[in-house]
């Protein structure tokens, strides 16, 4: 059913809009801005800010345009001395009980409240503080959240509610004390949480931000007994332009490089090289799984928020996950283990800082099944426990590199472009696809053919999985059999195609899950904001480097082949199984009850 | 009966309350309100709460969003005797602070008001100390209830004296 055009008046001009839409909505038609501070395209209109108000003919008091609709012959107007008076007064309440620690802020210059305060011209302090100072949650080891700092705009709990089909946050409270709460005020790293990101990635403000760890990464680069070794995720490529101030979607892989080895990285490897190296493992799992009527679907396991998710919400279906480490886990052990023999390094001397577009990967990093390369070395050569150390030391997202590159002085843009170190820095397009939502079926559908058929794939695009689609299918013929696929991002996707499998009525074979909408490249570490347009924008550069590349299959790339022929022999062989391979636990959705984790990580702890 | 044999028993009686309330207007409301009254404290343990969320499939953040807005909802256990002073501007003046700084010292609960606690309950479930924004009784200023009663002009003799008494009537029972 079409819309019916209706005739509004803004500004005493004439114009159209559809009927009913939301007069912020009419006026950006009418290319006519309203200031907005709470409300967030796609995501949240809970109309808390007033910073949208608009005067409407008839109406008694100021409208707030975000959530009232437009009908035939409503007349707005959208600036008055009246309305700048409400705007800037509303945005006085909101920082009457705000701290101003923009200094040492997190968002600091990154903020929508700092702006829409400079933008109104709020020029003093004039009503008094009514709330009392909150305890900040510093339980999630990806995240921490500053009530204080929080101005209820309710976007947080949108994004958890339902973009991801979460709900870890919402409110409690009433009147003066609402605030955004966990159940029974555990904190995130006790509830349900997958750590995904993406309430601090519409956030507003300061209230929810990453675990900030550049300042222990700026120390082991100083330290001279470290060995210090960096990988980057596909996404960051065409993301740290972008947090440097460069366009959106920028690619800059040879910058990137170039200023890691500025702040003094010894060497600058690549979570690519250990992308193709997951699609030779997950593409072998995939076709044992099909050839000896294994669980299937399954289901891709490199994104650690769905891999979380899938243990909170699906505890038992967990056999559907694909074994396979993420890219990140399985360089930090391949690090530590090929690479360290090969160069003649202590492992326990080798740092491994990852940086990812995702705040999840800085929790998974820290899963006490993560440490693969000391389990390897440890009857070797009789390492005790005071000796263990993770296969990943740190985890710094796209912000924080950013941030590291500022507090050096480097001058990104400027920067000259620099090759990725080797052996483990060199890698195919099929890797640099993991970046955008369906790029690792891609990838695993190119090598699983080749392998199957032995024959080279007429076309490597398969474009039927590219794009923002929620959830794409495919079909695809493997030497007479056919399969199929489906990709999804958001676990609210995921969540569906998981309650098809519980009902037994999933017709896929293979399943690619992305926990965060766009897939990497719009993770929950990536520059703020990151709307639909930048997403699509970041996933051209993706499709481009992918492109660039002269080999664009994994089973190409030389240094995997090596790596199989030095060390690993095979896929799926016994080393394989240790180093990149792992196991779930089934935590369901009262997490504190689950105290494996918790022992463990004591264990750990007394071990240190 | 031990511990776990009682939170089974709390469990079962739950389970009915919904299959009750189940489809109508309001559910979780109802569900909620009845659940708080079955363990006799008046007030809904995490254990009940997490019953509640894992049977209707309602998230553990909606459930703890309804429990904390609405006022009649308790997440710690509410004693035998509620004892309400009035923290209105009137029964302020003629001194409802000081009386609420006395019942903190005779029933040993001065650490938690003084940290802002809008309620607080005995260690021995006696009695439930809380206060209220103003009963309307200004006239009758300093206003007290105890256990609904509404009590005026109290001096914290008298309210000894009450509580005394409530007391006494426990120990003879
Ligand atoms: S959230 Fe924004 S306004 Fe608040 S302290 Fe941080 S930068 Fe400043
Ligand atoms: S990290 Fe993700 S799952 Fe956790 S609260 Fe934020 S949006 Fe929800
Ligand atoms: S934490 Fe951030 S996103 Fe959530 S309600 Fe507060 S200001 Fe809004
Ligand atoms: S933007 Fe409309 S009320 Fe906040």
């Amino acid at each position: 059913m079409e819309t019916k055009m209706i005739n509004i008046k803004i500004n005493g001009s004439d114009y159209q809009a559809p009927d009913g839409i939301p007069i912020l909505d009419a006026c950006k038609r009418a290319g006519i801005e309203i200031p907005t501070l709470c409300y967030l395209e796609d995501v949240s209109r809970n109309s808390s800010c007033g910073v949208c108000v608009v005067e409407v003919k008839g109406a008694r008091s100021l409208v707030r345009s975000c959530t009232a609709c437009v009908h035939e012959g409503t007349e707005i107007v959208t600036n008055s001395a009246r309305i700048r008076d409400a705007r800037k007064t509303n945005v006085e309440l909101i920082l009457a009980n705000h701290p101003k620690d923009c200094l040492s802020c997190l968002r600091n210059q990154n903020c929508e409240l700092q702006t829409i305060a400079s933008d109104l011209g709020v020029k003093d302090d004039r009503f008094v503080r009514t709330k009392k100072e909150l305890p900040l949650d510093t339980s999630s080891s990806s995240l921490i959240r500053d009530p204080n700092k929080c101005i209820l705009c309710g976007r947080c709990i949108a994004v958890c509610g339902t973009v991801q089909t979460v709900y870890a946050i919402g409110l409690s409270g009433r009147g003066i004390k609402t605030k955004v709460s966990t159940y029974m005020e555990k904190g995130l790293g006790n509830v349900a949480c997958t750590n995904c990101g993406q309430c601090a990635l519409v956030c507003p403000t300061g209230a929810i931000v990453e675990r900030d760890d550049t300042d222990d990464v700026f120390e082991e680069l100083m330290n001279p007994d470290k060995v210090v070794v960096v990988q980057t995720a596909p996404a960051i490529r065409v993301g740290i332009g972008e947090a440097m101030g460069m366009e959106s979607g920028s690619l800059v892989t040879g910058k990137m490089v170039a200023g890691l080895r500025r702040l003094g990285f010894n060497k600058v490897f690549d979570t690519q090289f250990t992308a193709d190296l997951t699609i030779m493992e997950e593409g072998h799992e995939l076709l044992k799984r099909i050839s000896n009527k294994g669980t299937l679907p399954m289901i891709t396991s490199c994104s650690p928020g769905w891999i979380k998710f899938a243990e909170h919400f699906f505890p038992n279906s967990l056999s559907h996950l694909s074994t396979c480490k993420s890219p990140q886990q399985m360089f930090g052990s391949v690090a530590k283990t090929y690479y360290a023999a090969k160069m003649g390094i202590d492992p326990r001397k080798m740092v491994v800082v990852s940086i990812m577009p995702c705040t999840a990967k800085k929790y998974e990093a820290k899963r006490p099944e993560m440490m693969s390369a000391f389990e390897h070395w440890k009857d070797k050569k009789g390492w005790s426990q005071d000796d263990a150390f993770y296969d990943v030391d740190y985890v710094l997202t796209t912000r924080e590199l950013a941030r590291m590159f500022k507090e050096s002085g480097i001058q990104f843009s400027n920067l000259p472009v620099e090759e990725f170190d080797n052996p483990i820095g060199e890698s195919t397009g099929a890797a640099v696809i993991f970046g955008a939502t369906g790029g690792v079926m891609e990838a695993a559908l190119r090598t699983v053919y080749e392998v199957v058929t032995g024959k080279p794939l007429a076309n490597v695009n398969f474009t039927a999985v590219r794009g923002m689609e929620g959830i794409k299918e495919a079909e695809v013929d493997l030497n007479g059999t056919t399969i199929k696929v489906a990709v999804a991002h958001t676990l609210g996707n995921a969540r569906k195609l998981f309650e098809q499998i519980e009902k037994k009525e999933s017709p896929y074979a293979f399943i690619e899950v992305m926990t965060c909408p766009g897939g990497c490249l719009g993770g929950g570490g990536q520059p703020i904001p990151t709307t639909w347009d930048i997403r699509k924008k970041r996933a051209e550069s993706i499709y481009q480097e992918d492109l660039n590349k002269p080999l664009r299959k994994s089973h190409e790339n030389p240094h995997i082949a090596a790596l199989y022929k030095e060390f690993l022999k095979e896929p799926l062989g016994h080393l394989s199984h240790h180093l990149l391979h792992t196991t779930y636990e089934k935590r369901g959705l009262f997490v504190w009850k689950s105290n494996g984790v918790e022992k463990k990580k004591k264990e750990m702890e007394h071990a240190k | 009966m031990d511990g776990t044999q009682t939170m089974t028993r709390e469990f079962q009686e739950i389970d009915s309350i919904i299959s009750k309330h189940k489809g109508h207007h309001g559910e979780l409301l109802s569900i909620l309100e009845e659940t708080q009254l079955l363990n006799g404290q008046k007030f809904l343990s995490e254990e009940a709460l997490n019953h509640v969320a894992l049977r209707t499939g309602v998230p553990l953040s909606r459930v703890y969003n309804v429990v904390t807005f609405f006022s009649f909802f308790n997440l710690k256990p509410q004693g035998k005797h509620t004892v309400t002073v009035c923290r209105g501007t009137a029964c302020h003046t003629k001194g409802s602070k000081a009386l609420l700084d006395d019942l903190g010292l005779m029933l040993g609960c001065s650490k938690a008001l003084e940290d802002g606690e809008s309620f607080f309950t005995t260690p021995d479930n006696q009695f439930t100390i809380s206060t209220v924004a103003c009963f309307g009784q200004c006239a009758l200023a300093p206003v007290v209830a105890v256990d609904g009663v509404i009590y005026s002009n109290v001096t914290t003799a008298r309210l000894q004296k009450l509580l005394g008494k409530i007391s006494k009537g426990r120990k003879k029972s």
